[in-house]
């Protein structure tokens, strides 16, 4: 079932074309590797997807409905969740408050409703519930022992993570990932593939960008290449490997200066 | 603290004690220092949940302030309205200007939003200051009525003119704010409010509408701040245009630092700490003949905010081993 797809989607920085005229499709419960090289677009295109800004033309359509014009938290209450290529974990606040941040039912609650929430006092079995969720979100990411750390203090590799429990939190049905293995080291990289498998075999669609070359032949599907904002290719692994295009994008080719 | 002392019984001698204090102490002077300790507590807690727990800047609190005490002022003097409605009157008005004053907080953000703020502030201390025939320019409202008696019966009667009696109503007013505040914080409510001031981009894409939860602030903020100045005003009984000055913005917000921003204790210890203490510099004001007590927030100011990040509360917590700062 197709679960997303984009139709000529275009994003100018000024007079930098960042993504230009890129179509493409998710099908549901695939895992999706978005490769290409540095300044190819891909971030761009994430921050597209889940409403960090419009795009300047085209659409993407999200289960039938148009989220082009989307702002980042109406994509995210549809069911899209994100994680960061730099870490946006909150800093200050303790692992499990992160989580319980985006534990919230935010489709059902707005600002409003949680000060009369607050005010009246809220239902203790509810807050309980939340605890419960947040507390089995942080084992599967094995950050179970660290949840009333601050976020701040967690090496690394385990706020990569700690965004990850809390994307899932916010229960997506896609889960875009921007680069969740850079900066960790040979066994930490194991441990992460394993956890985006895992999530993927709950029924989670997922996109990621990825430049480790063993984590993207193992993990996705299919593969998706950007190069200076476009599509050049789409496939299996070992077909876009081969695509004399995609070599020339990586390795450069005879014709990559070009002359005014 | 003693383990063993329940947590109850803290709270029944904490309040007996401040019921107690003005009957032990009866000096009216004190007493007004009390007061005015209680009023600073509303406004720099609502300026903390503002700055503190959402990270908006906003250096014109004291126009919130102002704003309350102007309307309950002049909705009592020239239209007769009781003080008991212009309270929450004075806390609406100033609420729906918080509102006013989100909307650019949703485009504007550091020290943008804060310049922002302070030209909010400016702007209606001018128009208090000019506006003569609603407000009397800088001569101030004065003859403003103190709050009516409230009758229980037949047999007894509550004034509001005194010292001790206004005290008592401020304590209820600053109690229960404090437990709203309380409520707000340790909801699902403050998380949201906390998770932005983190980090916007980080709070949308779990599903934060950044946009719905900054005005929501600005308006709960404003109203307590509203609050406070309407209570001043028939306290106090003179309303002029020093209300709303900067002074009095930066006053909210060195008690607020010094007791500890993002702390629900904070600013309670720093508006009452150094309400005390600034009196207690007067002396010095006389001899040298100027505002000592700016001089003397200023140093303050720095010395926390180079040594003490946290604030007294801050630092109170990190001796007790508490990892985090919550209360």
């Amino acid at each position: 079932m197709k679960l997303l797809r984009t139709e000529n989607l275009t994003r100018y920085f000024g007079g930098l074309c960042a993504v230009n005229d890129v179509d493409f499709e998710l099908v549901s419960g695939e895992i999706v590797g978005l490769i290409g090289p540095n300044g190819a677009g891909k971030t761009t295109l994430i921050n597209l997807l889940s409403g960090v800004f419009p795009p300047s033309s085209g659409n993407i359509i999200f289960q039938d409905d148009d989220i082009s014009r989307l702002k980042a938290h109406q994509v995210n209450s549809l069911g899209i969740a994100r994680t960061f290529q730099v870490v946006r974990v909150f800093k200050k606040l303790t692992v499990l408050d992160n989580v319980l941040a985006a534990a919230v039912d935010r489709r059902r609650l707005g600002p409003w409703s949680l000060v009369a929430q607050a005010i009246l006092g809220r239902s203790w079995s509810q807050a309980a519930r939340d605890h419960d969720e947040a507390d089995r979100l942080l084992e599967f990411v094995g950050l179970a022992s660290y949840s009333d750390e601050l976020a701040e203090n967690l090496p690394y590799a385990l706020s990569k993570r700690l965004e990850i429990a809390r994307a899932l939190a916010t229960s997506p049905t896609l889960l875009l990932l921007d680069e969740p293995s850079s900066g960790l080291n040979p066994s930490e990289l194991n441990d992460q593939i394993e956890i985006v498998r895992k999530i993927n075999r709950q029924g989670v669609t997922i996109l990621i960008i990825e430049h480790v070359m063993k984590v993207i032949m193992d993990i996705s599907q299919r593969l998706i290449v950007l190069h200076y904002g476009k599509k050049i290719a789409e496939g299996s692994p070992r077909e876009v490997y081969q695509d004399p295009e995609v070599v020339e994008a990586y390795l450069g080719g005879e014709t990559h200066v070009e002359y005014r | 603290m003693n383990p063993r002392v329940p947590i109850w019984l803290k709270w029944a001698l904490g309040a007996a004690a401040l019921i107690a204090l003005p009957l032990v102490v009866r000096d009216r002077y004190f007493l007004h220092l009390l007061v005015t300790a209680g009023i600073f507590v509303l406004l720099a807690s609502s300026w903390n949940l503002l700055a503190g727990y959402a990270g908006q800047l906003n250096l014109g609190h004291a126009a919130f302030y102002g704003i309350g005490a102007y309307t309950s002022a002049i909705l009592a003097t020239k239209l007769g309205i009781t003080p008991w409605l212009g309270l929450f009157a004075g806390g609406f008005v100033s609420a729906l200007f918080g509102l006013m004053l989100g909307v650019p907080s949703l485009r504007l953000s550091g020290p943008y939003l804060a310049i922002t703020t302070i030209g909010f502030s400016e702007i209606l201390r001018l128009v208090a200051m000019n506006w003569v025939q609603l407000t009397r320019g800088s001569l101030g409202l004065y003859g403003i009525p103190p709050f009516t008696p409230i009758r229980l019966g037949s047999w007894l009667e509550i004034q509001f003119r005194s010292e001790i009696s206004c005290y008592y109503l401020l304590l209820v007013l600053v109690c229960a704010s404090l437990v709203i505040f309380r409520r707000l914080i340790r909801s699902e409510f403050g998380l949201s409010l906390e998770s932005l001031r983190e980090d916007e981009i980080g709070a949308a894409s779990i599903g934060v509408n950044i946009s719905g939860y900054k005005l929501a602030v600005f308006t709960i903020s404003a109203f307590f701040a509203g609050l406070a100045g309407a209570f001043f005003a028939h306290y106090q009984r003179l309303v002029s245009p020093d209300t709303l000055s900067l002074g009095e913005t930066f006053t909210i917000l060195t008690m607020t630092m010094l007791g500890g921003l993002g702390t629900l204790l904070g600013p309670v210890v720093g508006a009452v700490l150094l309400t005390f203490l600034s009196e207690g510099l007067r002396f010095l004001e006389d001899m040298v003949k100027l505002d000592v007590r700016m001089i003397i927030y200023g140093v303050l100011l720095i010395v926390t905010i180079l040594f003490m990040r946290g604030g007294i509360v801050g630092l109170l917590n990190s001796l007790r081993g508490t990892g985090r700062a919550k209360d």
